[in-house]
């Protein structure tokens, strides 16, 4: 009860954002913003949730994507297993999910437990190995991973509670709740007592520990904390394409989700999700008009990252506390005067 | 927990709501503003093409587009499909499959493709064919010579087909052929050399069993697998020069086949023993290698002479005054994937609904440059095209670079086809 009083305003916030995202899904008659918002979904989910360690935690991990292909991968397994569908029928959809979950926690936890005892580098590589085995495992298991060809065959979703995830427009709402529930509950985590420990480990780890902060368990709490969210970006992403694949274990998808990150600001909530966006959009209108969309994006980065020396939501942020601030400095000098 | 005074909250006012209104307000028309100028005009049928424009395979993906817009070009000169004309939308997925299903389904979404032509590579292709299951638009895949995309039940869909090779086809003819070479010379000891990943593996697999099958004595000592773009290739060398083999067996393909073969001749590889390379024909593969090894048996890809007919040179002279690349294997599917959207679009008249579409192609055939007897079939049975040029040649190092084509017979294709269905449970 405490939590719904002290979050009221940013449940009160998700609440209306999942009903802008319904409206936009279902009150325009075309696919389009459906897709879009759904990729957004799950990508915006893997930035956000990495963000979790990068800006609050300050442990720069190279390996998240792991948690994602993770997800991802145990949600259509489970599907594809026609004994775990035909047992279950419609519950199986949900239990998939609950599992995709709990089973990414617990491999969150399991690397989390060797990795954030190391800081820095060490920690940027041993997640990036982690994340590489991973990627090898799937590689190499083909009889059960398909290989470099990943799930074959599509995933089969039956109906549950009379929604029927086969269904574009039911599709497109169940993502958005998931993915609305899953950004409250980083707003919840980042906000609370616990976020500002995280703050605190980040800005200084000793002093925290002083403190009596016990740092490894919280780190740790928070690396599955962010794995686990991952993971329901990749079911939602393993839900859109009706596969999964092993690209998504790839160092190269860590890298797009930490692009994000710079791309939107780290230092404001929603900043990798609008990074997502941004990044979404711009491979999309590059993409009609030439081939070369890596040259471009990278220009586009690079004039982030020198230019504006943040992201974006950083920049707007800082440009506004500046203004803010010389607005003051104004007032105060006219107050002198008089 | 008492986190309120951690965190001051700021009353909402009146000016705060309006701002905030004005902020969805802009947002909203930006999402939904967005794809209406995306859209074109909606008069032609639009055919929506993922395929890969960049890396190292790009230019089997221009080859690609230069021979499906080449028919397309064709059928507009001649009025469209009841005065529409066709026009191809392109999208490079860098050969990705998530970036393939994505381009899919933006191809349809924003571009308002009504046909889909996959030509991506093995991976990707399983991936836009869950999309095309899902979003319901006729496609063909061009490309993806991997068995099970149509073979295998769980992947085939109604309006789903494929114009391109099938691996269990040409390891049959190669398999065949490469027995009976085996036989003539008695090459007991074989060894293989192809790239890593799934359609290496398998289709060596696939190629060696049907030797065996054919020639019992055959012995596999020695199988290295380079890496996929892999720079430099002297392990695997060594490795075979190790091995003694009598006839080695490759799939490599691309700039790693040209890459392999010219590292091999430094070591004089091919002087050693009897090589089959199935890849080996393409254009830009055999024009590239710098000292083409003669003698080498390589496996039927796109020629001129193959089938040798004035049919299949004119389409040759056609498409080489129209583009900028050599036609490769994925030209002539391509293009005659592109033959059978058209024929499927004329005979519904022009209406592009995925099952009437599906209905009308599936055991169709048409007159083609590139069939044996000038036709090719689309099989009802499993969505898959039969009738090509299967069979192997042997290169010598100058124009034409191949020659004695040896055309597998397609009654011993289907047999031992069937034969593999039926172990792998698919029938």
């Amino acid at each position: 009860m405490t939590l719904l009083r002290e979050f009221r305003r940013d449940i009160a916030i998700a609440v209306v954002a999942f009903l802008v995202l319904l409206a936009i899904g279902f009150g325009i008659d075309s696919p389009w913003p459906r897709d879009f918002l759904t990729s957004i979904f799950a990508f915006g989910l893997l930035a956000m949730s990495l963000n979790l360690l990068i800006g609050y935690t300050g442990l720069v991990s190279f390996g998240h994507a792991a948690f994602f292909a993770f997800g991802g991968y145990v949600f259509g397994l489970l599907l594809q297993w026609e004994g775990f569908t035909s047992a279950l029928g419609g519950a199986s959809v949900p239990l998939a999910f609950v599992a995709a979950l709990i089973g990414t926690a617990l491999y969150s936890l399991v690397i989390g437990a060797i990795c954030v005892r190391l800081t820095e580098i060490y920690f940027a590589f041993l997640t990036l190995a982690f994340q590489m085995f991973l990627y090898s495992v799937i590689l190499s298991w083909v009889s059960l991973t398909g290989g470099d060809q990943g799930l074959m065959g599509g995933i089969p979703r039956p109906p549950f509670l009379g929604i029927d995830l086969g269904d574009a427009h039911h599709r497109y709402a169940a993502c958005a709740l998931v993915f609305v529930v899953c950004v409250l509950i980083m707003r919840i985590v980042t906000e609370s007592p616990f976020g500002y420990t995280l703050r605190m480990i980040r800005d200084n780890a000793q002093r925290a520990a002083f403190l009596g902060v016990n740092v490894t368990r919280v780190k740790l709490i928070c690396f599955v904390v962010a794995g686990s969210i991952a993971g329901v970006g990749g079911v939602i992403l393993a839900l859109f394409t009706s596969g999964a694949y092993p690209e998504w274990a790839f160092w190269a998808q860590s890298g797009e989700a930490i692009f994000m990150i710079m791309l939107g600001g780290l230092n404001v909530f929603v900043g990798p999700l609008v990074g997502a966006v941004a990044l979404r959009i711009l491979n999309d209108v590059v993409q009609m008009y030439t081939s070369h969309t890596e040259i471009v994006i990278g220009l586009v980065i690079l004039f982030v990252v020198l230019g504006l020396r943040r992201g974006l939501l950083d920049f707007a942020r800082d440009w506004w506390v500046d203004r803010q601030q010389a607005r003051l400095a104004a007032a105060n000098r006219e107050g002198e005067e008089r | 927990m008492k986190t309120s005074d951690i965190r001051p909250r700021r009353r909402i006012d009146r000016r705060t709501v309006l701002k905030g209104a004005v902020g969805v307000a802009a947002l909203g028309t930006g999402i939904s503003g967005f794809p209406a100028y995306l859209k074109a005009a909606g008069k032609p049928i639009r055919v929506g093409m993922p395929t890969i424009m960049s890396g190292r395979v790009a230019i089997l993906g221009e080859s690609s587009v230069a021979a499906a817009q080449l028919q397309i070009n064709r059928v507009n000169k001649a009025g469209g499909i009841d005065g529409r004309p066709l026009e191809l939308v392109v999208r490079d997925s860098r050969g990705k499959p998530d970036e393939a299903a994505r381009m899919t389904r933006d191809l349809v979404n924003n571009e308002g493709c009504d046909v889909i032509l996959d030509a991506e590579a093995s991976s990707a292709s399983f991936a836009v064919n869950e999309v095309v299951r899902d979003i319901k638009k006729f496609c063909i895949h061009s490309n993806s010579e991997t068995s099970s995309l149509t073979a295998d039940p769980k992947n085939q869909v109604p309006w789903v087909f494929r114009s391109a090779r099938q691996g269990i086809h040409d390891a049959v003819g190669g398999g065949l052929y490469a027995a009976r070479v085996a036989k003539e010379k008695g090459l007991k000891r074989w060894a293989t050399v192809s790239p890593d990943y799934a359609y290496g593996r398998a289709n060596t697999e696939e190629f060696m069993e049907y030797v065996k099958i054919f020639a019992p004595e055959v012995e596999i000592i020695e199988q290295t697998w380079p890496k996929i773009f892999q720079p430099d290739y002297t392990e695997n060398v060594t490795a075979l020069l190790n091995a003694q083999p009598q006839a080695v067996y490759s799939c490599l393909w691309g700039g790693d086949l040209v890459a392999f073969t010219d590292q091999a001749s430094l070591y004089g590889l091919f002087d050693q023993f009897e090589a089959f390379a199935v890849n080996l024909g393409d254009y830009p593969v055999i024009t590239a290698i710098k000292s083409l090894p003669a003698g080498v048996h390589s496996g039927s890809r796109y020629h001129k002479d193959i089938p040798d007919t004035p049919e299949n040179e004119a389409w040759y002279a056609e498409f080489m005054a129209n583009s900028k690349v050599l036609p490769t294997n994925w030209s002539w599917e391509n293009a005659t994937a592109m033959d059978f959207i058209i024929a499927a679009l004329k005979a519904t008249g022009g209406d592009t609904d995925a099952e009437k579409m599906g209905k009308a192609t599936a055991g169709m055939t048409i007159d083609s440059p590139f069939g044996a007897g000038g036709k090719l079939t689309m099989r009802d049975s499993d969505h898959t095209l039969v009738n090509y040029m299967v069979g192997y040649s042997k290169t010598i190092s100058k124009d034409p670079y191949v020659v004695d084509f040896k055309q597998t017979d397609w009654a011993d294709i289907y047999k031992h086809e069937e034969e593999w269905k039926k172990r792998n449970g698919y029938i």
